[in-house]
């Protein structure tokens, strides 16, 4: 089974994400926080994470860039999912090496799809 | 003298223990009230996030028919995803609030004496997304309550509704607005509907207001603005004014922005605004713009160079092959920073 980690300090948006990619068919694994996801990456080796920005400590993007200068976790994919809406907030997400950037509004069933056609793309 | 010293102390250590019980006590009671709120909130949090999930196409009764006690206890998490989400889980947890009345004691409540209730009733219409709400969230837009104006900028720009931008701009003409990146933002979420008010008020009297305009024209791909934005980039007496017109032409990449930028790269254009014409330029994509990019990678202005060499760069192959026809520091740097197969390419 896919594994994906979910990294979001608000714990509705979390435990949203959390079952809907549950219900896609995903093992879930949902932290709160920046250090602990680094962690999770480091133990679990997900396939995909999915982190939020704006996160007490360590921010989405600190943990992308850590986790990209790690040989054990740079292949994991990334998509950032935060509220910051500004061209060089987007492009500082990818700059870290995110590989989407999905936005605050969002629809659960936009980001499951981005993550299932960015998990087929790695694939292919 | 000794009685009364006693007195005083036993007084003191009374209003010391007091005042310890007493805060032990408000502690005590909080964590049962958090407690007894958690528990009573965990059955309604798992039906709303089970019924966001699944887009709402199931168990919007249910949520509908919590008695009112438990749904306060959830409301936390119901808002919260209400501002979060959009699409069709959205709209159908909307349609609950609806249903539970939210609507209707919102738009009472922005009528409350309380800033914070018209606060939060103004962010609660935004977050419906409520069209009907616009004309009143629009009268909060000269509250005396800065703060309140603040969160009906950002609910009107939520609602997106076009027909909010004329008062939206009016009250950045307050001795008090809101901040300008915020209401560009609100400006731009109301769509291509607001260009034409934008473009009018691009002879507004006041600077800031104009700026504000351009930045929302430029996000919203306002290419019908080109001219209005182009007469503002050489004629306006605000220079920041005039490389806000600059930057936001570039933003637009419309065919129309290419001529009044490359006229911009030169005096009597003062440097300033030359700079971000050819900053502009780089935005703008057009290969068209290298010749005069080029012309400018020896000017005289360090910044001026810099950002030609910069602009070149991001036009791709006929830039990058500009750039290295030319052997000055700005060009080196500008192709330090090319992909080697790109650098080989042009």
């Amino acid at each position: 089974m896919t594994v994906v980690l979910v990294a979001d300090d608000d714990a509705d948006i979390r435990d949203l994400v959390a079952f809907k990619l549950e219900q896609a068919g995903f093992e879930v694994i949902a932290v709160e926080d920046g250090q602990t996801a680094i962690e999770q990456a480091r133990s679990r080796q997900p396939t995909l994470a999915v982190l939020d920005v704006s996160m007490p400590g360590l921010s989405g993007i600190d943990v992308c860039r850590m986790l990209r200068a790690e040989p054990a976790t740079a292949g994991i994919l990334i998509i950032m999912l935060t509220a910051r809406v500004q061209e060089q907030d987007v492009e500082g997400g990818f700059s870290a090496g995110a590989d989407d950037y999905v936005t605050k509004p969002f629809s659960p069933r936009e980001l499951v799809s981005r993550i299932q056609a960015l998990l087929s793309r790695a694939r292919a | 003298m000794v009685g009364l010293f006693s007195v005083t102390i036993l007084v003191l250590v009374a209003v010391v223990a007091g005042t310890a019980v007493g805060i032990v006590v408000l502690r005590i009671w909080r964590r049962i009230r958090n407690r007894r709120l958690a528990a009573l909130a965990a059955g309604p949090r798992r039906a709303l996030l089970a019924f966001v999930a699944d887009n709402g196409e199931e168990g919007s009764e249910d949520l509908i028919a919590i008695p009112d006690d438990a749904w306060s206890a959830a409301l936390p998490a119901a808002l919260g995803l209400l501002g979060k989400l959009r699409g069709d889980a959205h709209a159908a947890l909307v349609s609950v609030f609806l249903h539970r009345g939210a609507a209707r004691a919102a738009l009472t409540d922005l009528h409350a004496r309380s800033g914070v209730r018209r606060a939060r009733a103004a962010q609660l219409l935004g977050d419906l997304e409520l069209r009907e709400a616009v004309p009143e969230l629009c009268r909060l837009l000269t509250d005396r309550d800065h703060e309140v104006r603040v969160v009906a900028v950002r609910a009107l720009g939520r609602i997106g509704d076009a027909k909010a931008a004329w008062r939206m701009i009016a009250s950045l003409d307050d001795h008090d607005p809101v901040p300008s990146l915020l209401a560009t933002q609100s400006l731009a979420q109301m769509g291509r509907e607001a260009e034409v008010v934008l473009s009018a008020a691009l002879d507004h009297p006041q600077a800031r207001v104009r700026a504000v305009c351009l930045d929302a024209l430029g996000l919203i791909g306002a290419t019908g603005a080109v001219s209005r934005m182009a007469r503002v980039l050489a004629d306006d007496e605000v220079l920041d004014v005039r490389v806000a017109a600059a930057a936001n032409l570039g933003r637009l990449g419309a065919r129309g922005a290419l001529k009044p930028l490359t006229d911009s790269l030169d005096p009597p254009a003062p440097d300033l605004l030359r700079a971000a014409a050819a900053r502009a330029l780089g935005d703008l994509g057009a290969p068209a713009a290298v010749p005069a990019l080029a012309a400018h990678l020896d000017d005289g202005e360090f910044q001026i160079a810099h950002e030609a060499a910069q602009s070149l760069r991001r036009l791709g192959p006929p830039g990058i092959a500009a750039l290295r026809e030319r052997d000055n520091d700005h060009c080196r740097e500008a192709l330090a920073l090319v992909a080697p197969e790109l650098v080989g390419a042009s």
